[in-house]
């Protein structure tokens, strides 16, 4: 991919520029140093002068990350009070008062929702991928910066819309997180009015503002890498939100039709998913319509979310733990064209979410297939990961235990996948908490310990200081044990066949057979959910009295940490753009003074080391 | 489009040249401004959005039990006496393919920097856009007027009603967006925004010709759709 | 962006082109108008709808919005997601088929 940096000469009887190192230079660094001269010209960027302009309407799109993250953080934890609610009632039926199955359901559907959409693919597209996009590639900020703030404001009203929810005429809808037509519109489902339809004016909103962000992200990746930067130079992070956020842009759509249908069914009384209802004896004004229809539209959706919310965290994932065992990433290409593998094939597996559904059984067929194909780009992953930290110099320090958590987790997570990737496995097993330990393992707790370690990992560049390591490692440990302390048993759960979203279990067997596993698990789920403040408290405690990093605290290599000050100012590189020669992963290289070669050291700087020919 | 000069790169064509630009640095679409390469891929989500419509119009015309309307005469139209099938839509395309016509030829008077030309063109368009909306406004009319809505119909499936207004109301939607920004462009071409680089009004990149391709691109998507819409919501 | 010189020599075609395709845009429409005229049934409908309709679709994206000319790395991207549409488009047709099937057999045979 590179022969155009193999065969310099050719190129410099053409160009009038060439770099070399540290000015001036001997004629042979100077060749082994060319890089073509930039395409495009410097982008101009608007500084804000006022305070509104500055933090509020900012067009920087650091900014805009920190408070895609304040915003997602902050829906999070209401999506955490609702799962506390949830495990009270499961735990201790009736411990809570004001508990009825109505708010029961509403709370399962507002969390799910709020954890997926409003918090997980918020807090690592904008979030993330706002903040160290334009850093990791050497842009001077997102190619259209007005654009990007339009994208965080809508998010904002989308949220906004979301939680107004809970404060109109009959709460927010309760008919699961997957909206499932008729019965989300149907009255005896709570929230089945204003509910439902606040709900899908919230998710018209995000999607139309999540297009502007993506747009920015992919024309960013695509089209404004610094000299030097070819793409497979980019750091996985890079990879993984790029992959995602291509499966947004095409994802999306499918829920933005979904949504606007089911409005269309709700207000006007159209029958797009609405077949022929009896109710109470009576036939509704409906009919004619394919309720499958909505599950289709959903999943086509719903699926490719899941990896819109993995495949950051695998891309993350993969820099953290290469920096913090001082090795470059084992089988980088495979790590990358594993990316585009599973965001490629994770359009044609959708209807894996609907075996139960009554859609044509011969799909199963089709789908387990494609399902099963997915676990191999997955298990290459899980490999490198493995490779990557064997015999490396590792650092145990808070980032690379939440790393070590998400392999553990996600593994766990994923071979309960294939069990539910089977039809004929996931047939007896749909609807049980066996698909709840699944789904909270690979796309809940797996994610988050990659948060988790990205926000020790990054926050002395967003910052300037380190976060307390002590408290950190508390977090974790009451994190990583209070988390499988959770979901682990819920699988027993689910093989005794315990059924998902049920208020309670009245005078089922499963009353007294799983009655002291609940109370367990409503335990731990109450420890777990209070160790999250723990960061919180980090965080504030050490925004004014941490340990100052400076620069590049974590001898790492890749751009973001190379920037003149820390933290970033907005335009981030200060005069110059910088020049990347090499991939981001050159540590411990055989013959290098140091154990990291930053991505900008010029080759002639490190001729007498092994590096990596990228 | 974009087979001009870069410093320092050599184009190579076809898939070879697909391997050599995607692995080259700084750009992956050598020579395509930001904003075009923009409106491409927010054309491809919005193709994937039309999709979708289509795709339920499908499921839900293929699965419902109730004889779906003759399109071709629920849309003819009574002139001088005769039932002509499906005249209204033949002439809407018309008005449309005329209109992306005169945007193609408004992209090219553009490059060649001939303002006035270019202007009348975009003018044009907006117009024909304009023509086509109020087609539209008075198909939907007729269809009220005879007694369809969104949730019944009294040619057939219920579906139908909801099906039509949605899809070509959402298309509707697009096309009034574009007649909109086309007057916008049209205003600015005349007033020579793209001659001297003046900046837009929500960013900092210099005002330049690409702008109408983008345009343009947007407005033949449009067109495209609507070739679909025809293709499956009426002649269907 | 400053490239726009180089370009002027590159990006515009003569205007016979623009033309030529404009005219048979307006033919083949006049095709499919026909083929509702003639009031064609069954397969013969299905397959000349179809055909005209993605002439004139490749007609518009090859030539109106210049894709013939633009290299394959953009065209690649942008017509590669297609296959995913493509997919969804083969199930919903089974599962309409299904759909129908089931309400037939329950609804109108009765179940047995």
């Amino acid at each position: 991919m590179s022969d155009e940096y193999e065969n310099k000469a050719g190129y410099q009887a053409q160009s009038s520029e060439t770099i070399s190192s540290g000015g001036g230079g001997s004629g042979s660094a100077s060749d082994i140093d060319y890089v073509r001269p930039a395409e495009i010209p410097e982008q101009d960027l608007y500084h804000g002068h006022s305070f509104i302009s500055k933090w509020v309407f900012c067009q920087d799109a650091k900014v805009i990350g920190v408070q895609y993250f304040l915003l997602a953080t902050f829906t999070g934890v209401i999506g955490l009070v609702l799962s506390w609610l949830m495990r009270l009632q499961l735990g201790f039926p009736g411990a809570a008062g004001f508990m009825t199955a109505e708010h029961y359901y509403q709370f399962v559907t507002m969390h799910g929702m709020i954890m997926v959409v409003y918090f997980l693919t918020a807090l690592f597209l904008g979030g993330f991928g706002n903040y160290l996009i334009p850093l990791m590639v050497g842009a001077r900020d997102m190619v259209f910066p007005y654009l990007n703030m339009v994208s965080f404001w809508s998010f904002f009203v989308a949220v906004g819309v979301l939680l107004a929810s809970f404060f109109v005429p009959g709460g927010p809808t309760g008919a699961g997180w997957t909206l499932y037509a008729p019965q989300s519109i149907l009255e005896g489902t709570p929230g089945s009015g204003w509910g439902i339809i606040l709900m899908c004016v919230s998710l018209i909103l995000f999607v139309a503002g999540f297009t502007m962000g993506g747009l920015n992200y992919m024309i960013t990746i695509l089209q404004a890498r610094t000299r030097g930067m070819t793409l497979m130079r980019m750091p996985l992070t890079v990879w993984g939100i790029f992959t995602a956020t291509v499966l947004a842009m095409l994802a999306f759509p499918a829920l933005l039709v979904g949504a606007l249908m089911m409005t269309l069914d709700n207000v006007l009384g159209t029958s797009f998913f609405m077949p022929t209802i009896l109710k109470a004896g009576e036939v509704l004004e409906y009919g004619g319509g394919s309720p499958i229809l909505f599950q289709h539209l959903f999943w086509f959706f719903g699926h490719p979310e899941v990896y819109i919310v993995a495949l950051p965290a695998f891309g993350i994932v993969s820099d953290l733990i290469s920096v913090h065992s001082r090795k470059n990433i084992f089988g980088y290409r495979m790590m990358v064209w594993a990316i585009v593998g599973i965001g490629g094939l994770s359009f044609f597996v959708w209807a894996h979410h609907m075996y139960v559904s009554g859609m044509n059984p011969w799909f199963g067929f089709f789908f387990a297939t494609t399902t099963l194909i997915i676990a191999i780009p997955t298990a290459m992953k899980v490999y490198n990961w493995i490779l990557t930290l064997w015999r490396g110099n590792i650092r145990l320090n808070v980032v690379m235990l939440w790393c070590l958590g998400f392999i553990v987790t996600f593994v766990n997570g994923g071979i309960t996948g294939i069990f539910l990737g089977n039809v004929s496995v996931d047939v007896p097993l749909s609807d049980t908490y066996f698909v709840v330990a699944h789904f909270h393992m690979v796309m809940g707790i797996a994610p988050l310990m990659v948060i988790m370690g990205a926000i020790y990992h990054w926050f002395p560049l967003v910052a300037g200081r380190f976060l307390n390591e002590t408290l950190g490692k508390w977090h974790f440990w009451l994190t990583f044990l209070g988390a499988y302390s959770i979901y682990f048993p819920m699988h027993y759960l689910g093989f005794i066949g315990v059924p998902r979203r049920y208020f309670e279990m009245y005078d089922s067997p499963y009353m007294t057979s799983a009655v002291g596993m609940n109370e367990f698990i409503s335990m731990a789920a109450f420890i777990v959910g209070a160790a999250q403040f723990i960061l919180i408290f980090n965080i504030i405690k050490t925004l004014k009295t941490g340990k100052p990093a400076g620069h590049n605290p974590w001898q790492a290599n890749s751009l973001e940490w190379l920037t003149p000050s820390v933290p970033p100012e907005h335009g981030n590189w200060g005069d110059k753009l910088p020049i990347v020669h090499r991939w981001p992963y050159d540590f411990s290289v055989p013959g290098s003074k140091e154990d990291f070669i930053t991505q900008t050291t010029p080759p002639s700087e490190v001729v007498e080391t092994e590096v990596e020919k990228t | 489009m974009s087979d001009h000069k870069i410093e320092g790169y050599e184009f190579k064509p076809g898939f070879k040249g697909m391997a050599h630009d995607t692995g080259s640095d700084q750009t992956m679409f050598k020579g395509v401004h930001w904003g075009k390469a923009m409106m491409w891929i927010f054309l491809l989500s919005d193709t994937f959005i039309f999709s979708c419509f289509l795709i339920s119009y499908m499921k839900g015309r293929g699965s419902t039990l109730v004889d779906w309307p003759n399109t071709s005469e629920v849309f003819g139209l009574h002139v001088f006496g005769v039932e002509v099938p499906l005249l209204l839509i033949a002439l809407m395309t018309f008005v449309l393919i005329t209109s992306s016509g005169t945007m193609a030829l408004a992209v090219k008077y553009g490059y060649e920097k001939n303002r006035k030309m270019c202007g009348w063109l975009i003018l044009a368009t907006a117009i024909g856009g304009l023509i086509f909306v109020g087609m539209q406004a008075y198909e939907w009319s007729k269809l009220i007027h005879e007694g369809v809505r969104p949730w019944e119909n009294p040619f057939g499936a219920p579906q139908f009603g909801s099906f039509f207004f949605m899809i070509t109301g959402f298309h509707g939607t697009h096309v009034s967006i574009g007649v909109i920004f086309l007057f916008i462009y049209a205003y600015k071409t005349f007033a020579g925004h793209y001659d001297e680089g003046k900046k837009g009004w929500f960013t900092t990149m210099k005002g330049d010709y690409v702008e109408i391709e983008i345009l343009g691109l947007y407005w033949h998507f449009v067109d495209l759709v609507w070739v679909f819409i025809f293709a499956f919501f009426y002649l269907w | 962006m400053s490239e726009v010189k180089e370009k002027e020599q590159s990006t515009t075609h003569k205007i016979g082109i623009y033309l030529w395709i404009w005219g048979l845009l307006f033919v083949l429409s006049f095709f499919s108008y026909m083929v509702d005229w003639y009031q064609f049934q069954g397969m013969l409908r299905w397959s000349l709808i179809l055909v005209f309709m993605f002439a004139k679709a490749g007609l518009i994206m090859a030539f109106f919005m210049h894709l013939y000319w633009e290299r394959y790395a953009l065209v690649n991207v942008l017509l590669w997601p297609m296959t995913a549409i493509a997919c969804f488009i083969f199930l919903m047709v089974a599962e309409f088929e299904y759909t129908v099937f089931t309400r037939l057999f329950y609804f109108v045979v009765g179940g047995q």
